[in-house]
Parts: structure tokens; sequence; C-alpha cells
């Protein structure tokens, strides 16, 4: 049985679907290796073995590819000793077998200043800080965003403000944070806070109003009063799809992480990150970069496994 | 539903509600079997359940004001089955929404029991035309929502078991409303509204989305229920044949404004079934109802104003040997 890969929307096997699954991410890692491992692809540099006569040259050094002729083409002319190496990637760019073994390395290297927190603790300190401002604002912002779909006169003396303020953006207010909440996790959450809760609140509303108004018809004709209303019938209808705009707001939350962790007291994984680029250990950076990538999708899988099993009537929490 | 004759002449009952429409040689389905016309009488007899009085709804748009209905006057006795018919846009729909409370009305009142309706209430049940049971509650969770208001769990656990027995659902108690078929669906939502014991069952084109057969199959098994149980039912629908099957009496409403045409009382004998289709009485109403629904003189005029407006220019697209007649 041949596919049919370009149908309009047409639905795939399991098995072309992770087939399909594994290349999205076989594809980019293909590009990285061809540009790493086969030499006239890129390489713009080269990797000194023997500095020949050339003084300021050192083994194991990075120069570019026309400085290197240049100074061969001296030492021919001079009569000294040729250099030698080999063309090299830019440190900027390490292989994926260097950010591999980084990887491994960097959770089991002591860090270099005694008192630094090790990885995991710098990755806990980011998870928990993610966490806190995720849940301030949700605790807010749920509430509201479904007060303000439900009712006419709440949408309209919140949205307003609303809409205006998300303009705002967060990292605007790391300034004022640190004034008031000092240097260590209060303005990093505080942040988050503010990036997430307003557009938490304009799309949880605008879920909630999506629901399908005869529902509502349907239980009042039944005899239920305006309170039950919203804790019978609004919320367990837009229960699912709340639920998914939670897990985008999550994803939302994250990306907000680097910047507001640069603020007061630099900590957690950006702490290791901008620490790492110090030292130009740019394979432990794109380590600690992929790190956070495999943080976020395993959350987002992990509870789009659990909505299946949360929500069992949602065909379309089924299919995820 | 027996019919006990009582030998009584065979008359025409007085209607006051006759449009002025010329019956030439159509007045046959006025003519009621002694049996039929003594049990309009058992009905005449029984408490009014619904009174309508000078019914009227007119929206503000920026046209101007618009009338959607006025003039409505109707009572429904109690377990009579009453269908409203008219062509679209003549504010059926309006009508039943607000006698279901979930529309104001702007001219004069309803009563149930004699006591005005103001907003939805549990005395009148409801069912859509479009699907409108709970997609997060099994079917047993959507029966028990209505009684789950004023009774503890186990007891509207057990009434909603009941009719789902009725109604021959129990099978599919802990299903999914997403895992029914639509005439499902909607027993689901007939049984859900009738466990509320309703003085009164609103029905707005409840089976306007089933296929025919399906169609057919849940208009008898409506007709069961309502023999066997104490409802009165309002039913909306735009199918001639349906309101004929399903009806004691049937309210024919005109659009533009929205009023009142004719009452007519259905000649058809009850117990109802599908061998009444081509009875002399089915068609003799039939043939009314489509004299109202659409008038010689309106339909011609449609008609012209149509052609007016499409004139199709047929040139031949085939083979003149390939011939389908």
């Amino acid at each position: 049985m041949t596919p049919r890969w370009f149908g309009v929307r047409a639905p795939l096997s399991a098995r072309a679907r992770l087939v399909l699954g594994i290349g999205s991410f076989a594809l980019p890692l293909g590009l990285w290796c061809l540009v790493s491992y086969v030499p006239f692809v890129w390489h713009p540099m080269v990797r000194i073995a023997d500095p020949g006569g050339v003084d300021y040259f050192q083994p194991d050094m990075l120069v570019d590819r026309a400085v290197f002729a240049e100074e061969t083409g001296n030492m021919r002319r001079d009569g000294k000793a040729l250099p030698a190496g080999e063309p090299a990637n830019p440190v900027y760019l390490p292989a994926p077998h260097q950010v591999v073994l980084a990887f491994y390395t960097a959770f089991t290297t002591r860090p270099e200043q005694r008192d630094a927190p090790w990885l995991h603790e710098s990755l806990l300190h980011s998870i928990r800080v993610i966490f806190l401002g995720f849940a301030i604002s949700s605790v807010i912002g749920v509430p509201l965003g479904i007060l303000c779909g439900t009712y006419t006169a709440i949408s309209r003396l919140n949205e307003p403000f609303i809409e205006f303020f998300r303009y705002l953006p967060a990292p605007a207010f790391g300034a004022l944070a640190v004034a008031i909440l000092g240097i260590y996790d209060g303005p990093k959450i505080a942040i988050i806070v503010i990036g997430t809760l307003f557009q938490q609140v304009l799309i949880i509303a605008n879920t909630v109003r999506k629901l399908d108004f005869s529902l509502i018809e349907a239980a009042m004709t039944l005899g239920i009063n305006r309170l039950r209303l919203l804790t019978r019938v609004v919320i367990p209808a837009c229960l699912p799809d709340l639920y998914r705009d939670q897990r985008i707001l999550l994803g939302w939350a994250w990306t907000y992480l680097i910047v507001a962790e640069l603020i007061g007291t630099s900590s957690g994984i950006t702490w290791f990150i901008t620490q790492q680029a110090r030292y130009q250990h740019f394979d432990n950076v794109y380590a600690a970069i992929a790190m956070i990538g495999f943080l976020g999708l395993g959350g987002d899988v992990l509870l789009a496994w659990l909505a299946r099993y949360l929500f069992p009537w949602d065909r379309a929490s089924a299919r995820a | 539903m027996s019919t006990s004759g009582s030998g009584a002449p065979v008359s025409i009952p007085s209607n006051p509600s006759i449009a002025s429409v010329p019956d030439v040689g159509v007045a046959d389905y006025l003519v009621q079997s002694p049996e039929v016309r003594a049990r309009f009488e058992r009905i005449r007899a029984r408490d009014v359940i619904l009174e309508v009085r000078e019914l009227g709804k007119t929206f503000r748009t920026n046209q101007g004001e618009v009338t959607a209905l006025r003039g409505v006057n109707l009572q429904v006795r109690r377990r009579e089955f009453v269908c409203v018919i008219g062509p679209s846009g003549c504010g059926k729909s309006t009508l039943i929404r607000m006698l279901a409370g979930l529309e104001n009305h702007t001219a004069g009142e309803v009563l149930v029991d004699g006591k005005p309706v103001n907003g939805p209430g549990r005395d009148r049940g409801m069912v859509f035309q479009g699907y409108t049971l709970f997609p997060w509650l099994t079917v047993k969770q959507n029966v028990m929502f209505g009684p789950l208001a004023t009774l503890g769990k186990s007891e509207a656990a057990r009434a909603a078991m009941l009719w789902l027995e009725l109604i021959g659902m129990a099978r599919f108690a802990d299903a999914y409303p997403n895992q029914l078929s639509g005439g499902m669906k909607q027993r689901v939502a007939i049984a859900r509204a009738l466990v509320n014991q309703p003085r009164i069952l609103l029905m707005d084109e409840p089976f306007g989305a089933l296929d025919a057969q399906t169609r057919a199959r849940m208009q008898s098994h409506l007709l069961d229920i309502w023999r066997n149980v104490d409802i009165t039912i309002l039913f909306i629908t735009h199918d001639l044949d349906e309101a004929i099957f399903l009806a004691d009496r049937v309210l024919v409403l005109k659009a533009n404004p929205g009023e009142v045409q004719e009452i007519i009382e259905v000649p058809v004998p009850r117990p109802r079934s599908a061998a009444q289709f081509t009875s002399a009485e089915f068609l003799a109403t039939r043939r009314r109802l489509d004299m109202l629904i659409h008038p010689p003189a309106a339909a011609a005029a449609t008609t012209a104003a149509e052609d007016e407006a499409v004139k199709p220019h047929l040139i031949r697209l085939t083979d003149v040997a390939d011939n389908v007649e």
C-alpha cells in the first residue's frame, strides 16, 4: 500500500507517522553532521597541527583559511618550515559527538569554581522558577479568563487593559522587578508571570467564548441555576481545550526563562550557559540549550499523554 | 390511543382561525369521523397546560423594527400533541424559544399551568435540533443532569436508568455521546428532558438532521413514549407529513410578519401507522397544508421571480448519439 503523502490532510499510517516524526529530528541532525564532518562543505578555519616557522602559530590554534594560506606562502618564500593543519569549523560550531559527550560530562564534571552549583542543580533551579511563575500566573489567569469568557461585563472591565498590557515586553519590567523584589528569584518569577499572565487571560477567555451556546441553553432548560451553570457546564465543557491552552502557555513560559534568569543575579541554566560561553566551552552551551528543549518537549508529551486519561470523551485529546 | 365511536354524525367543527383562503372543495380536511370528533371533544375537556395569549416579538435592527411574530393565541391541553409548521422565516423557532424562556417576548404572555413564563425552567423540557448532549458526561450522567439539581446521586441515577430503560438505551448507559448515532443521541436527549417530569415537552425540529429511515423510526418511537407517559408535546417541524403523522392539531404559521394562519385538527384517527400516509384524511390534510404553506398565487409569483433572475440557456454538451432518455 503506498501512502498518499500529498493528499490534502490525508491520514497517515502509524508507521508513516513514526518515520516522519523521527525524520523531523534526523533532518536537522543530518545537516549538522554534514557541516561538521565533511571538510569541503564549510570548514572556514584551519586547526594548526604543526606551527612550522610561523612564530605566532601554536598547536591546536584556529586560524582563518586565508591567513593560513598567506603564512604558508610567506614561509615558502622565506625558506622556513611550512606550517601544517587541517580544515576545521569555528569554535562556536562544535560537532555533534562533542555536544553528546558534553551532555554526559556536564553532569559528571565538578564545577570549575568550588562553590558553583552542579548542572543538575542549575536545571532544578530553573524548573522551580518556571513552575512557580507559571503556577502564580495560572492561579490568577485561568479563573479570570473563564470569568471573562462567560460574563461579558467582566470581560469588558478587564480585557481592554489586558490587551494594552500584553504589548509591554516582560523584560522591560526587569529593573522595576529587581527594585521591588530584590535580586534573587523574586524578579525572575515576576518576569515569567508578567510574560504569561496577560496572554493567558485572553487565550482562556477566547476558548471559553467558543463554547457551543446551545449546551448552555440545554442546561438552562433542564432547570439549572446561574451559579451552577459555570461549574457544571462551562468549565467541564471547556476543560480539554483549557488543558491544551495551558500546554501552549507553559511553552511560552519556558521561552521567558532565559531573559528572566539574566535579571538580578544570573542563575539556573542561564548562569550555566553564560559561564560556559565565557570559557568558550560551546559544546556545553549547546548541550545546555538542547536540555531546555528536551525538558520542554518531554513535559509536553507527558501532559498530552495524560490528557487521554483525563478526558476520555475528547477526540482531540485521544489523537494527540 | 383507543378511539371509541359514539355514533355522532359527521360534522364540520367551527374553526375560528381559518384565514380567508378560498376553499374550493378542499374543506374535506375538516370532515372528522365520529371517533376522531369524540377524541377532540375529550381533549377539549382536559386542563389547559400551555396558554399563549397575543404573543409577539419585535426585533430592533438597522433597518428599523422587524416583527418576527405577532398575535399568537394557542391553548394546549394535557397530553395533547401539537405540531407547528410554517415556511422558513415564519418565526417557528422564535416561538418555541420564547415558550422555553430562552428568548424574551415583547408582547402578550405565556402561561404554563396558569403561571407566567419568565425565563427557562424545568417545567418545560426542550429537545433541540442540534445535538446538545453534554460530551463530557456519559449517557447516564447526561440523563442525571437535571435530577441532580434536586435529588441525591443514587436517586438521580435510579431515575436516569428508568428512563434509559424506557427509551431502550440502558445498554449504552456508560457510553459517551460521541460514540452514539444521531438517532440515539436524540433518544437520550428526549430522556434527559423527560426525566425532569416537565409539564410540556418542547421539540425544535428534533429529527431534522436525521436520515429518512431513522427519522421514521424516531417518529413512531416518540408516539410510543407519548402514549405511555403523561406528557404534552409541542413539536416544530418543516416536514408536513411529519406534522400530520404526529399531531392532534397543527398550528400553521405564515411569514412576514409571523402570524397564525390556521390551527388544523388532524382528522387522521389514532393509533397512527405508516399505512395512513395514503388515507383520504391524511391526503386531504396534506393538500390543505400545502395550500397554506405554498399558496398557488404566491408560488406562481416566486417562480416568476426566480425565472426572471435565473435564465438557463441550455445547449447540448454531449454527443447526439449519447442520449440518456
